[in-house]
């Protein structure tokens, strides 16, 4: 629990974690802590300097890419619950490697959607390589609001696809993407592509404003075979399903963000003098403090809420996922703003990562796409009738 | 009482008028051509992102990205050519005399492009401001005539501003707070000058600049009573630049390290220091704090400014987007929701625009360059041509009597009232703006989702730039507990700022 102080049974009961997920917490945070804080500032050095695959290989031993199978695939048991753990313990140190390991659930929940357990047993349980294991996805769109989206033409015994999208995460990392593309059946469907195979040409890695860590491509097609995933002019429909299960693992992400923001923010306080006494002592500093702990306590308590609501199916766990997701995404921006403000000129700086934690906030609130469509979608389906209240 | 007299008195009540209503009142004092010099600074600023800032903006962001220690001369030289450093010089020393009210509308049309590039220019007025602040004439003339002279060479000269120390930031800003303050730069007297030791950090151009106007302290013990400034020139034994800082935005202005061991000033490069001041109405601390209210009523404004600006250009960047994006089926700009959230801000860049103008009245009217919106002496300035000036002025500029008239006439001229209304409004300008800045920037990734996160598109730039604007001069804490001093304590004569 965070900050640590005993807790009290009972009270907290809808805060308390199993056994299982408990030793996954603790392993992660040990992880986050062995390998995620020493080469930070290096590695967000990219793309002028190497990708990280190491900490991607490592990432995958430890299994931070199967957490989210189904459990016959080795999959936890409390999946949403076992990812949003893992996000939140990365994203404190370092959101970067958070942002790949959402992407990779999202497309396993997006395939798991589609019903390919066949496409999922292959691409990730059996996977002998990281290029095998991760796939590239777009985890910043909802292609639903994107337009112009990658054709697909039936030709053939398959589907060629062309057109270009942008910002394809992991997609010089993964030998395989999972592409929205629209169809001749309208709406949109869901089609994995070989990068390495003809006809593809993806982009020099773009320069974006958090996670530098976590690779991303614009990739042109031309004519690229692409298997149809699940059925035709489904997508929208696979998409919306894990954008519900999924908001609540990105919520995870920022508000890991937002714990390490406020650590380091307090320990710099309690140590600067100005003024004669330790800034922690001004009282305008303990109120900007003070919002800060407030706001990242509620995001860890609506987070793990939200987590166990979607794996426990509780009434309205869906909106209950995506209101975690708005909210504390929103306050992960104001926090990490704060975080800055504390440290003075020494925030704006590289060298003490509160920086970092501000634009990678900001640019985690734009997982599972933008955020006025976002709100737009959520009070479209409680105006249809489905309750938010629990 | 008459009707006048309980009519003045009724307005000197809380909130003063006065205090208040900064634009009706200049309307009668400040000079019409203002609005003129105003319209060509605006203008000159648009041709120059035009031509120079828009193609070269994202190429310096991205290359400092790449190499930190990346120093744009180029970009120095273009500005340079462009005529920006000597603007704001008055005629008396060489410059071209633009009225310091132009300054902050350029500011602003700069920093819609690009604040890094507005900061390069800018900055070198905070240091020249400090400069200025010292009333020292025979300086300010060498070094505003050295400036003249490189731009008219093609090599800048640019004057850098140094107070922040490594254990000082805040407590630079405030004597209340240097009162207390663990500052490090020491001057000890020597014979034929002063001997400095002591480190300087964050000084932006540091590294681009020739002169470095520096504030050191006699006796550490008592920081408040021995502020002391210095010209410092570029070779100088015992001085030498540190580090430059990997900052998060602003990159195309360098922050650097100003390194002073031993390093030896003769006399002639004294600007002033508080405890020689002599005959004054203040003592040596309020002096101290007058030299910094002068400097920061000036440039407050100008970072609101830049606040101004850059919300600005978030907004343009989320208009164009909203315009050629279509989502769910039909253009973005067609949207209500968006149309209310464009309005928005437009809004705060609006409110931005009207608090620093605000700020720029008072400042030009109760600040240190107060003389100079007497509009006699404005016109004078304005009409004569500087060849005029250079022919008398160097001469009664390098005399000390010069000095000593000046400081009275400025410094003792000022009236408490006025140097309250001066810095709380600069503050107050600085906070609005700079927090309507940052707001603007968020607003238009979160309309622009994964596009305003990429470096091409721009509008993340201008986030990572934006946020500094809440840290440099005075964060915008430091800038609120200013305003409570200024402008709310005198409703509470009990209240003691500072103390906690
Ligand atoms: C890129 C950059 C460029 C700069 N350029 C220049 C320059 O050209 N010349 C120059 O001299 N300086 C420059 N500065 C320094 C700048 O003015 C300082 O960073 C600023 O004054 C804050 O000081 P600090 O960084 O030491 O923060 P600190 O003073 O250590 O402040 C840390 C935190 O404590 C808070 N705090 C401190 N004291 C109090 C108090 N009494 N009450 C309430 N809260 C308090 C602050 O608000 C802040 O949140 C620059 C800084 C940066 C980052």
């Amino acid at each position: 629990m965070w900050p640590s102080f005993p807790t009290t049974k009972g009270v907290m009961a809808v805060l308390e974690l199993s056994e299982e997920l408990r030793l996954l917490d603790g392993m992660a945070r040990d992880f986050a802590l062995n390998e995620l804080v020493e080469g930070r500032e290096e590695r967000d050095h990219y793309p002028f300097a190497p990708p990280s695959e190491d900490l991607l290989a490592k990432a995958r031993e430890v299994g931070f890419f199967t957490i989210f199978l189904p459990e016959k695939m080795g999959g936890a048991a409390e999946p949403v619950q076992a990812l949003c753990l893992v996000l939140e313990e990365v994203c404190r140190e370092d959101a970067s490697l958070g942002g790949a390991i959402f992407t990779v659930a999202l497309a396993q929940e997006l395939l798991r959607q589609a019903g390919s357990e066949k496409a999922l047993m292959r691409a990730f349980a059996e996977a002998a390589s990281l290029r095998e294991a991760v796939p590239a996805f777009p985890s910043f769109h909802n292609p639903g609001d994107m337009a112009p989206l990658l054709v697909a033409e039936r030709g053939g015994r398959g589907y060629r696809l062309t057109g270009s999208v942008e910002y394809v995460v992991l997609g010089n990392v993964a030998g395989k993407a999972l592409l929205p593309a629209a169809s001749a059946a309208g709406g949109w469907s869901l089609f994995t592509v070989d990068l390495e195979g003809e006809g593809v040409r993806v982009s020099e890695p773009v320069l974006s404003l958090g996670l530098h860590a976590c690779p991303a491509v614009d990739l042109r097609l031309e004519g690229v075979p692409g298997t149809l995933v699940g059925e035709e002019g489904k997508g929208q429909l696979y998409f919306e399903a894990a954008a519900d299960r999924l908001s609540a693992a990105s919520a995870a992400c920022s508000c890991g963000v937002m714990k390490g923001s406020f650590d380091a923010a307090l320990e710099y306080a309690r140590q600067r003098m100005q003024g004669g006494r330790e800034i922690v002592n001004w009282s305008e500093v303990r109120m900007i403090l003070s919002s800060m702990a407030v706001r990242a306590k509620a995001a860890e308590m609506l987070v793990r809420r939200a987590a166990a609501a979607v794996d426990g199916g509780d009434p309205g766990w869906e909106l209950a996922s995506r209101a975690a997701a708005l909210l504390v995404q929103e306050m992960a921006v104001e926090v990490t703003c704060d975080g800055i403000q504390i440290l003075g000129g020494n925030g704006y700086m590289q060298d003490y990562g509160q920086e970092k934690r501000f634009r990678d906030a900001q640019q985690l609130q734009a997982l599972l796409g933008m955020v006025p469509m976002r709100r737009l979608r959520y009070i479209r389906r409680v105006v249809d009738g489905e309750s938010p209240w629990s | 009482m008459s009707k006048k007299g309980e009519s003045s008195q009724l307005l000197r009540e809380f909130p003063d008028f006065t205090d208040t209503m900064h634009s009706l009142v200049a309307m009668e004092r400040i000079p019409a051509g203002v609005v003129e010099e105003c319209r060509e600074a605006v203008a000159m600023a648009r041709r120059f992102n035009r031509t120079v800032a828009r193609s070269y903006a994202l190429e310096l962001d991205r290359r400092m990205q790449e190499d930190p220690t990346f120093l744009p001369w180029e970009l120095v030289e273009e500005a340079n050519r462009w005529g920006f450093f000597t603007m704001w010089i008055p005629k008396l020393f060489g410059g071209k005399g633009w009225s310091l009210s132009s300054i902050s509308p350029f500011v602003e049309e700069l920093a819609s492009e690009c604040l890094a590039i507005t900061n390069l220019i800018g900055v070198h007025y905070f240091g020249y401001s400090i400069l200025v602040a010292t009333w020292n004439i025979r300086l300010i003339d060498m070094i505003s005539r050295e400036v003249v002279e490189g731009e008219r060479e093609g090599r800048p000269c640019l004057v850098s501003g140094a107070v922040t120390e490594p254990e000082a930031g805040t407590d630079a800003e405030e004597v209340e707070l240097l009162a207390r303050a663990r500052v490090r730069c020491h001057a000890r007297r020597v014979e034929g000058g002063y001997v400095v030791n002591g480190r300087k950090i964050f000084i932006s151009n540091g590294h681009l600049s020739t002169w470095h106007i520096l504030i050191a302290y006699e006796d550490l013990e008592r920081p408040d009573e021995t502020m002391i400034a210095f010209a410092v020139k570029n070779g100088m034994p015992g001085f030498s630049f540190g580090r430059m800082e990997k900052k998060m935005g602003q990159k195309g202005c360098p922050a650097s390290e100003l390194v002073f061991e031993d390093c030896f000033i003769p006399d002639e490069n004294l600007l002033v220091a508080a405890s020689q001041l002599t005959g004054m109405k203040r003592g040596a601390r309020e002096l101290g704090m007058q030299l910094i209210d002068f400097v920061v009523s000036a440039t407050r404004p100008g970072v609101g400014a830049m606040g101004a600006g850059v919300a600005r250009g978030a907004f343009e960047l989320a208009l164009r987007f909203a315009r050629e994006t279509e989502v769910a089926g039909k253009p973005l700009i067609n949207h209500e929701w968006a149309q209310c959230l464009l309005a928005e801000m437009y809004k705060n860049a609006a409110l931005a625009r009207l608090s620093y103008m605000e700020a720029n009245y008072s400042n030009s009217m109760y600040g240190m360059a107060k003389l100079l919106s007497f509009k006699p002496l404005y016109y004078y300035n304005r009409l004569i041509p500087t060849s005029m000036f250079d022919r008398w002025m160097p001469a009664a500029n390098s005399r000390q009597a010069t000095t000593a008239v000046f400081r009275k006439l400025v410094m003792d001229g000022q009236s408490d009232a006025e140097a309250r209304r001066a810095s709380g409004w600069a503050s107050l300008a600085k906070v609005a703006g700079t927090d309507l800045g940052v707001r603007n920037c968020q607003l238009a990734l979160e309309l622009m989702g994964q596009a305003g996160l990429r470096h091409d598109r721009r509008a993340e730039k201008c986030l990572r730039d934006a946020k500094l604007l809440q840290i440099y001069e005075g964060t915008n804490q430091l800038n609120r507990l200013n305003v409570f001093k200024c402008l709310v304590a005198p409703a509470a004569p009990e209240a003691r700022a500072f103390e906690d």
